[in-house]
């Protein structure tokens, strides 16, 4: 099981960045320490090749505000993640050709308001 | 009282066992549908409860291999409602309302969709189920039950076949749906959103708006 401190630090430490990352999410450090060592070394591997343009973002192309951006201004990447048959759904945020903001983690409840805060398309699948 | 909705492609004991489960819920309106009512072999049952209800419901009480999904009163107009419930085994008459799908819905499907399939490779099956529900709805303006849809989502072998799937029919759709005018200054706009992006995804999108622009 993965420390909720280490977890941050290791992903901060991938990005080396000045502008510091939000981890957000409802049970945040709950849900962190049911992940497994090898489901957060998926997770780093996941968030390098984010870094080496291996992963496809989402861009969704509306004018909505979110918080100091526009919705169009931000790359989305999304992860599916299943700890004992329970779905979880990482989104994490950069800001195109600058910072990664946040990092989300949460429930499908969450995350269906965060997908509703940038303007997604409601889905039940 | 249990209702059956479109119930040919059924399998008899299911529907049986369908009954049985949706008899012990405490819910007004709920439904079973997908591969445990059509297919000898499934891995869930899932089970769709219509309910204004936050409090939890713990699956694994009821049966194992139940998938919940919580359908709220406000998604009763969605495409996703229509078609999980045209061919479904509910407990009383499930309340119905009239579909509400938009282009500009669909069109935030494909965007979504697109990096998606370019991401899973060839582990696409489960994502694009949004996107082979619209694309058929405004193509043929048929609403797929779940057998449907799961019939046409087998049909497409490797991630090239979908992406040419969308090259080929959205272009098409959106034209024949919408007026000049709007694609025009919806599609503009949206291209803006994609233009010099080092991503494959966006570059696949930009393309595809001009292809409707260009008719």
């Amino acid at each position: 099981m993965v420390s909720p401190n280490d977890f941050k630090e290791n992903i901060k430490k991938h990005l080396s960045q000045e502008f510091s990352l939000e981890f957000l999410g409802d049970d945040f450090d709950k849900i962190v320490s049911f992940i497994s060592d090898t489901q957060a070394e998926k997770i780093y591997s996941w968030i390098t090749q984010i870094l080496n343009k291996n992963i496809q973002p989402i861009v969704i192309g509306s004018k909505k505000q979110y918080k100091d951006w526009r919705v169009y201004e931000l790359l989305f990447f999304r992860k599916e993640l299943n700890i004992s048959n329970t779905e979880y759904r990482i989104f994490f945020i950069k800001v195109k050709n600058s910072f990664y903001i946040e990092f989300h983690l949460g429930k499908h409840d969450y995350y269906d308001k965060l997908r509703k805060k940038l303007d997604l398309t409601k889905r039940n699948y | 009282m249990v209702t059956l909705y479109n119930p040919d492609n059924m399998r008899k004991e299911r529907i049986e066992q369908a009954e049985s489960i949706l008899k012990s819920l405490p819910f007004k309106y709920c439904f079973i549908t997908g591969s445990f009512l059509f297919k000898e072999k499934y891995k869930d049952i899932d089970l769709f409860i219509i309910t204004r209800s936050k409090k939890e419901i713990n699956p694994a009480k009821i049966n194992k291999k139940l998938k919940i999904t919580i359908i709220d009163f406000n998604d009763l107009y969605s495409l996703f409602y229509h078609s999980v419930s045209k061919s479904c085994v509910a407990k009383n008459i499930l309340p119905k309302r009239e579909l509400k799908a938009t282009l500009a819905d669909y069109w935030g499907i494909i965007n979504e969709a697109v990096p998606t399939i370019l991401n899973q490779k060839d582990r696409f099956h489960k994502d694009i189920r949004y996107l082979i529900l619209y694309t058929e709805y405004f193509r043929s303006s048929q609403i797929l039950d779940t057998h449907e849809l799961n019939k046409k989502i087998s049909e497409f072998k490797n991630n090239s076949q979908i992406l040419d799937y969308i090259s080929k029919n959205t272009p098409e759709i959106i034209t024949k749906n919408a007026n000049i005018s709007y694609i025009k200054r919806f599609f503009y706009t949206q291209a803006g959103f994609y233009k010099d992006s080092s991503y494959k995804a966006q570059r696949l999108l930009y393309e595809l708006t001009h292809s409707i622009i260009n008719g």
